[in-house]
């Protein structure tokens, strides 16, 4: 086979070396302090990906555009009453 | 980390009902680790950032879908960090605008500025070699080393036999041997 012919005990010799220069280059790292704190705040909101997201189930777009028109309705109906009463007292 | 604080069973619970403080203690305890994998495997520290944020992000948004079946829960993290990693070397690959080799090497401390020199240009040596093996490869080199994982936790995230994953090793282990004879790259800096 050719893995038996080429693994003598000098592969083993290389390997074991290579083993060392790999665990001296990979080494763990710590993340700054500030990036973990970054990135906290970055995962604590929604991104535009996941408003995006949202919006694309439609029974939340549906509450969501009840909800604004209710609002838009209140408001109406309180500037309307506003200027009924306020136009009243002036006659 | 003492496991005796951190119920990882019922922090996991607790966050897939939507509970964000236990989802961060979760995070708290893998940033590092998935910083580290996501930092070696992209190679800059901006992208390490944003792909480490998307990690948890997404693992935040699917929690719910996170049943522990013998697989923990840092496998499935690391399985989204893999997916995300990918992906952003598949859109790098379309665009190819930035060189693949800016890996900064940290110092260690305590050791001698020449020495610090030689060390750091076989490591960039060995750091462009290892980023040129193929992604499954460079993750398992990455779990050994960097996270210092068994075969069989290695196994478990990478969806292999733990004899598989001892077979992967040795077989990179010589691809890497090759690659730097063929590149006459002495990695005593001799």
């Amino acid at each position: 086979m050719a893995k038996s012919k080429m693994e003598t005990p000098n592969t083993d010799d290389q390997l074991f070396a290579l083993e060392e220069h790999l665990a001296g280059t990979l080494k763990p790292i710590t993340p700054p302090k500030e990036l973990v704190l970054r990135l906290r705040d970055r995962i604590r909101f929604p991104q535009p990906e996941e408003i995006v997201s949202r919006l694309g189930n439609w029974r939340r777009l549906f509450l969501v555009y009840g909800g604004v028109m209710s609002g838009l309705l209140a408001i109406i109906t309180i500037a309307r009453a506003l200027f009924y009463l306020v136009g009243r007292r002036q006659m | 980390m003492p496991d005796t604080e951190f119920n990882e069973e019922d922090v996991l619970t607790r966050a897939s009902q939507g509970d964000r403080d236990a989802f961060g203690l979760l995070y708290e305890r893998y940033i590092d680790r998935i910083f580290n994998y996501v930092y070696y495997r992209t190679g800059n520290l901006h992208d390490a950032e944003d792909l480490t944020a998307r990690v948890f992000q997404r693992a935040m948004n699917h929690i719910q879908n996170y049943t522990d079946r013998g697989v923990p829960f840092s496998a499935w993290l690391y399985r989204i960090a893999h997916n995300l990693v990918a992906n952003w070397h598949r859109d790098r690959s379309r665009r190819q605008e930035i060189p693949i080799n800016d890996v900064p090497i940290l110092p260690s401390k305590g050791d001698h500025p020449e020495k610090n020199l030689v060390h750091s240009q076989e490591q960039d040596a060995l750091l462009r070699l290892i980023r040129r093996l193929p992604s499954e490869r460079q993750n398992l080199l990455i779990l050994k080393f960097v996270e210092n994982m068994s075969n069989a936790e290695i196994g478990a995230i990478m969806g292999r036999s733990e004899g598989a994953v001892k077979s992967l090793y040795h077989r990179t282990l010589l691809a890497l041997r090759d690659q730097l004879g063929d590149q006459s790259i002495n990695l005593d800096g001799e």
